[in-house]
């Protein structure tokens, strides 16, 4: 699915605008959203969701506007909310049913069938008897990717899917949406974590107070940060000194110092080296940059 | 735009989240749990249930769907808010929202969810009542009942209570806010408007009459489907509107825009059906409005009398059609140029012809009027015959009903049956002169001139098509010719009257009168419990008559008497100039359907009591004794009011059913003209009516005064001509109009003596039967017997406001040796310190009525109770009588009845208590005038509660609950009923057993912790020793509760301090009782009692100083 966003816009009744003038074009594959908290990533996926309407621009999908062909395109949407944790008393496969039901037409049997083949791609058939809401967190967010998926959705919308789950439940995770990548569907992931985009995602936009900073490969957004990235071993005073000046990325303690790492244009430190950048650096970089701080 | 299959898959997982919610399933088992009690406690075997509420096969199912309905609405209300609540806020059902279902299959998804969620809860529910029904052997099991009772008041309920709680919580955006919003118009609906409204407001449908009839099936169900289709149409509305304005956008705008019209045209279409159900309600009202001007118009126009009239009727399903043969007379002094009838406005007349010349008419709602070309002149008699057809408009009927008593809800255990004045349907037809069926030249109520009565006895003949399978019944003889059912009345009647159904007739002749029972082929229910009084049951009937007319000292005029059963919901009003209700008619006893809920037709029951009775008393009755009291129970009870009913509401509720067969005797049979004096008839009928009522003073425990001394009371302000024409509620007429016939006769009864009177008016009704006489032959006949002219004293009676006030002194009872006859003297003083002369009605019972029940329950017919004749007296303005009794019985009590009279109580009621042995002294019997006896040397001084030297203190906390309590119900109540509950305040109260002059109260408060205290200042003339006394009710009022030693405490402050007493009432004697000896100055002092005591109330009525 292709998807084109342009010039889209929301401002809510308070005035506040959650998303400015946003233009993307997201094709196949997995896409990535990034960017902090507040960033509008959420905005932006509720309204490619068609939960709410943008106050300006336009979203096509394979050349269908969502505002006027909602009823068309919300069968292939499949989406996963990022507060997906209460459940009303409904048991694993109930729920995934009751979604099944509302997006496919599929005879009761065929349709038990792909309720269960969904839960056993996600791994919980073995609990697809207990309430939904007595599942863990991991396996709550597990079952909702399950119901966003069931239907085969061309478009599959996920927000904030690894926050508050132990690394454990987010590798699953990534690897369960590296599987769906695989197929021909359009997943739009939108995150604050860094490491959810690099590890799964080949395209991405980072937004940023509801601006576009950067659209394109994680390995271009690292490139722009290629050379500015520093690691230095420094004693307290220094760090003191060095952190009040850039932004540091990390700092590891060791016997009486610091190995710091840095971003700064220039060389921070007279024994610091240029490190090679990932996409982390790259989000500190575009932040820092964003927030106006001199790098130099 | 609606997808079924997406509905079904969101009814069927939110039901089940439904199912899985705590709340739901502890209402439910709450609700299985109170309806398998109320099942078992009310219609099962378990507890031989009254017979009133298992008698109708409707009636269980939906008395469980009615308490279903209540509770219902609550649950809707909280679990429909939650289901549409959870769509705001929880990410987790965005994700149903992205999927491909409309906004209308979501929001109609939930409601079919919670609608199948209760729809089975009802079955449940329902399944309950099912087991109690088809398990008894005694309740007809009706499987209709348990269809339709649903369908009618739980589904639209549902739909519309889902629907308004959606739409609310939609809008408003919060679920505790639409809970209270909601829950809070149910209980204004439940509690303020109640019966009021209920069948437009009712969308629980827990007042609004639905209950149909064995007989006559669903009544008026047009107006019924309307209103229930209402609040289902509503509850759809309110679910597309909440589709509509639901926070989701819509899959397309114009489905939007489709489902806001949709919502639209329903609101529309439920607009009309509110729309058209006012107007089917207000219609009947309206036309009752125009019909009261219209008879105003016509009321003092001279019409001509009908001599005769054959009526011959078709009963065509929906409808009548008749011929009416009318022979009339101008029995006026001058020729009339219009003659005028009163005929149904629903009936269309087809043709008039006069005299066999057809004649042109007008009509105005009820009134045809012919103008014939020539005239009619005085004592001419011409032929009319009236053909017409069409169907009876019920409202036409009791038009001098108001409104309010109109529309007041007709109370059946918890049902509020349709009030039916006639039924013209296909399976069913009853038609009573009240709905003017055939041609009439009596006007009915007018405000202008509201005595109208009847003006003559007219010659009926009725012939009846009959159809394939209703039976007519009528009055007269009854001759079949082939279909033709012709009924020849043997007299004159005033009216007539023509049911017509499914009849199945038991009939008897006794002493040339037939008997006959007609009844619903299924509603025999009585005869397993009269099947062993086949060879008594003509001596018993004939006991039954002879007691009656013994007691009447009136023949039954007619040859036949048939009691025809009815439907339930047939319905009748007192009425001001006729002593009988519509259920009585001439030679029938319209009945309701298998008894309706009047206790006597509770055969069961009554053998049951019986049975009890009998063992407690050791007595042993064979099967066919107890049939027989059972029976003559009934007849007694019920139609001869031999025995008085159970309870006794003194006409402040005088609507209550009267199927006495007194009318028969006088109304039906006789009857006294008068143009100036049109409650004389009434008041002869009242007066020789001599219906049996307990004397207990239930009315007065409950409201602080009995109705007769509120009318009293009215009578004082207004005359009775003021009081019928002003806007007096109908009850207070009743009542005034009975109080002033009472006092009217017992006066002439004093005057003229009373059994010398009530001869003359038997020999009157007897030398007149069948025809109404005039009231210038009566007063003349009236004053040939007795040399007296009855006409100022009516006048005086009728017009007269002042009343007098009897204050009851000096009681003297002892027994007496005369000769070997002990004997019981009762001497007693009587003062009229009032403003007009008065009578006063003395009795004695000699019953032994102690106890619990006697006290709350005194009932006319106790075998034990035996009643002394007394006598009346009359006292005149400002004088005073000394009255005397010998009795050959100790009489227990002294009864006064002071009729219209200033004094509270009314009827004054004294127990006789001790009676002292005196030896030769002489006996006295009779009335004597006396000097008022100077004043005691000894100076007394009293402070009653009603004096104001008493007063009160009662520290209330003023709580805004109690001023917003106390702003809604401004009470103008200057007395207090103290039965039913203690007030946090001193409040006055009356009662015979208080002390008082001519008004017997005392203050009563709930008992507390000292903190209201009631005082008594003496104004004291003279410093010195007194002895107190306090008067005590007595016995009552410490016994009634059970409690051993009970003290009231008292605080004399007295010259030399003060003194508190704990003062021991348990012992203490009816009257006045010693507290102690004080010395008092002149400057005062005073006695205070506070509301300490161990019992429930505290009374505080009088004290006395008396000087040593």
């Amino acid at each position: 699915m292709n998807i084109e966003i342009k010039g889209l816009s929301k401002i809510y009744p308070n005035g506040h605008a959650a998303i400015n003038n946003v233009n993307l074009e997201i094709g196949s594959g997995m896409f990535g959203l990034l960017g902090p908290n507040g960033a509008g990533k959420s905005s932006l996926m509720r309204i490619l969701v068609t939960l709410q309407k943008a106050t300006e621009g336009s979203v096509l999908m394979d050349g269908m506007d969502i505002n006027e062909h909602r009823k068309k395109i919300r069968p292939f949407i499949g989406y996963l909310p990022q507060d997906f944790t209460y459940f009303s008393k409904l048991k694993t496969w109930e729920f995934l049913d009751y979604t099944a039901r509302l997006s496919t037409s599929l005879k009761r049997k065929k349709r038990m069938t792909e309720v269960d083949r969904m839960l056993d791609q996600v791994g919980l058939l073995e609990v697809r008897e207990r309430m939904a809401n007595k599942l863990s967190g991991g396996m709550k967010r597990r079952l909702g990717i399950a119901q966003a998926l069931i239907g085969n959705p061309r478009l599959l919308v996920i927000d904030e899917p690894t926050t508050g789950l132990d690394p454990e439940e987010r590798i699953r995770f990534r690897n369960i949406l590296s599987d769906l990548s695989q197929k021909d569907v359009t997943i739009i992931l939108s995150t604050h974590i860094v490491g959810d985009i690099s590890s799964t995602c080949h395209n991405m936009a980072m937004l940023n107070k509801g601006e576009v900073a950067f659209h394109g490969s994680p390995e271009g957004m690292i490139d722009q940060v290629r050379g500015h990235v520093w690691q230095v071993t420094l004693g307290d005073d220094e760090f003191n000194v060095l952190k009040t000046k850039f932004p540091v990325v990390s700092t590891i303690p060791t016997i009486g110092q610091w190995e710091a790492q840095f971003i700064a244009t220039d060389k921070p430190h007279p024994e610091a080296k240029t490190i090679t950048p990932n996409l982390e650096h790259a989000y500190v970089y575009f932040m820092e940059n964003q927030l106006g701080i001199s790098l130099v | 735009m609606i997808s079924l299959s997406n509905i079904r898959t969101v009814a069927k997982y939110e039901s089940k989240i439904l199912w899985r919610n705590w709340f739901f399933r502890i209402v439910s088992l709450i609700g299985v749990g109170f309806l398998l009690i109320f099942n078992i406690a009310v219609f099962s075997e378990a507890n031989t249930p009254r017979w009133s509420v298992i008698s109708s096969s409707w009636g269980m199912p939906y008395a469980n769907m009615i308490l279903i309905s209540i509770a219902q609405a609550a649950s809707v209300i909280f679990l429909a808010t939650g289901l549409i609540k959870k769509d705001k806020k929880i990410d987790t059902n965005e994700v149903f929202f992205v999927r491909p279902v409309s906004n209308l299959d979501y929001v109609m998804g939930k409601a079919l969810a919670l609608f199948k969620l209760f729809f089975w809860l009802n079955v449940v529910l329902l399944c309950i009542p099912l087991i109690v029904n088809i398990t008894s052997p005694n309740t007809a099991f009706n499987p209709w009942a348990f269809i339709l009772y649903p369908l009618l008041t739980s589904f639209p309920s549902i739909v519309f209570t889902t629907g308004l709680a959606f739409l609310c919580v939609t809008l408003l955006r919060n679920q505790p806010v639409t809970i209270i919003f909601l829950l809070g118009l149910a209980a204004v609906q439940l509690i303020y408007f109640m019966g009021e409204y209920s069948d437009i407001l009712d969308f629980m449908a827990f007042r609004f009459s639905m209950l149909a009839s064995d007989i006559a099936g669903f009544i008026d169900v047009k107006f019924m489907l309307w209103q229930r289709a209402f609040y289902l149409v509503s509850g759809i509305t309110f679910l597309f509107a909440t589709a509509f304005f639901l926070d989701r956008l819509t899959n397309h705008k114009s489905i939007r825009i489709t489902t806001g019209l949709i919502s639209l045209l329903l609101l529309g279409v439920s607009s009309y059906i509110m729309f058209s159900l006012w107007n089917m309600r207000q219609a009947p009202l309206i036309l009752r409005e125009n019909m009261i001007t219209v008879n105003g118009q016509w009321a003092d126009k001279p019409n001509v009398d009908i001599v005769s009239n054959h009526i011959s009727l078709e009963h065509t399903g929906k409808g009548i059609s008749c011929t009416s043969v009318i022979q009339v007379k101008n029995n006026t002094v001058k020729p009339l140029s219009t003659v005028y009838f009163t005929l149904n406005p629903g009936l269309t007349i087809d043709a008039v012809t006069m005299d066999d010349r057809p004649v042109e008419f007008d009509r105005n709602l009820q009134i045809v009027s012919i103008q014939p070309v020539t005239g009619i002149q005085p004592d001419q008699t011409v032929n009319i015959i009236i053909k017409y057809h069409g169907s009876i408009l019920e409202a036409v009927a009791h038009l001098e009903v108001d409104q309010e008593r109109y529309e007041a809800v007709n109370e059946y255990f918890v049902f509020a049956p349709h009030k039916k004045y006639a039924f013209v349907q296909p399976d069913y037809l009853l038609l009573t002169k009240d709905v003017l069926w055939y041609p009439d030249t009596q006007i009915g109520y007018s405000r202008a001139s509201p005595t109208r009565e009847r003006t003559s006895f007219i010659d009926f003949k009725l012939d009846v098509k009959k159809n394939e399978v209703l039976v007519p019944i009528s009055q007269g003889e009854l001759n079949v010719k082939g279909n033709l059912y012709q009924f020849r009345p043997e007299y004159a009647l005033p009216q007539i009257s023509l049911a017509m159904g499914n009849y199945t007739k038991k009939e008897i002749t006794v002493d040339s009168i037939t008997y006959s029972v007609y009844h619903y082929p299924e509603n025999d229910y009585f005869m397993p419990y009269v099947d062993q009084l086949s060879d008594t049951l003509s001596f018993l009937i004939t006991d039954i008559v002879n007691e009656y007319e013994d007691g009447q000292k009136l023949n039954y005029p007619f040859r036949r008497l048939r009691f025809v059963e009815t439907p339930l919901q047939f319905s009748a009003y007192n009425k001001i100039y006729e002593s009988q209700q519509a259920f009585l008619q001439p030679e029938i006893v319209l009945w309701p359907e298998k008894g309706g809920d009047i206790w006597p037709f509770d055969l069961r029951r009554r053998l049951r009591d019986m049975n009890r009775q009998a063992r407690k008393q050791n007595e042993v009755l064979s099967e066919k004794q107890k049939q027989a009291n059972v029976f003559s129970n009934l007849i007694k009870k019920v139609f001869t009011k031999q025995a008085g009913d159970q309870w006794f509401f003194d006409g402040r509720n005088s609507d209550e059913p009267d199927y006495s067969l007194f009318a028969n005797l006088y109304a039906y049979n006789s009857g006294i003209l008068s143009e100036n004096w049109p409650l004389l008839n009434s008041s002869i009928s009242h007066y020789l009516q001599n219906d049996k009522q307990p004397q207990n003073d239930y009315s007065r425990n409950i409201n602080g005064i009995s109705f007769a001394e509120e009318c009293n009371s009215l009578m004082r302000e207004s005359s009775i001509a003021e009081i019928l024409t002003g806007n007096t509620g109908f009850n207070k007429i009743h009542k005034s109009v009975s109080l002033k016939a009472e006092y009217l006769f017992s006066y002439l009864g004093q005057l003229l003596g009373e059994e010398e009177l009530k001869q003359f008016l038997y020999a009157w009704i007897s030398q007149h039967p069948h025809q109404l006489t005039t009231y210038i032959d009566f007063r003349q006949a009236f004053s040939e017997n007795f040399g007296l002219d009855i006409d100022p004293i009516i006048q005086q009676v009728y017009q007269n406001k002042e009343q007098p006030s009897f204050e009851i002194e000096d009681i003297q009872k002892y027994e007496v040796l005369d000769g070997d006859r002990k004997r019981y003297q009762v001497l007693f003083n009587v003062k009229n310190s009032g403003e007009n002369d008065g009578v006063i009605k003395v009795s004695f019972n000699a019953g032994n009525n102690s106890g619990q029940r006697a006290f709350f329950n005194l009932r006319a017919d106790d075998e034990n109770k035996t009643k002394i004749p007394g006598s009346l007296s009359l006292i005149k303005k400002g004088e005073t009588k000394q009255i005397g009794f010998v009795l050959d019985q100790r009489p227990v009590k002294i009864t006064i009845n002071t009729l219209i009279s200033r004094n509270i109580p009314s009827i004054i009621t004294i127990p006789s208590g001790k009676f002292g042995l005196r030896e030769n002294t002489g006996l006295f019997e009779g009335e004597r005038v006396i000097e008022q006896r100077p004043d005691s040397r000894q100076y007394i001084v009293i402070v009653d509660n009603e004096d104001p030297g008493f007063t009160t203190f009662s520290p209330v906390k003023a709580t805004y609950l109690r001023a917003f309590l106390d702003s809604r119900n401004p009470s103008d109540k200057k007395y207090y009923g103290h039965w039913h509950r203690s007030y946090s305040k001193w409040l006055p109260t009356t009662g015979s057993d208080f002390y008082g002059k001519s008004i017997r109260s005392a203050h009563f408060t709930r008992s507390g912790s000292g903190d209201k205290i009631a005082t008594w200042s003496p104004a004291l003339q003279e410093e010195g020793f007194y002895d107190l006394y306090v008067y005590m009710m007595g016995k009552n009022q410490n016994e009634r509760r059970g409690h051993g030693q009970v003290s009231y405490h008292y605080t004399i402050h007295h010259g030399d301090g003060k003194d508190d007493i704990s003062y021991n009432i348990s012992n203490a004697e009816p009257g006045w009782n010693y507290l102690g000896s004080y010395y008092f100055l002149q400057s005062g002092g005073s006695i205070t009692l506070t509301d300490e005591c161990e019992l429930r109330t505290v009374y505080a009525d009088a004290i006395k100083w008396v000087k040593q």
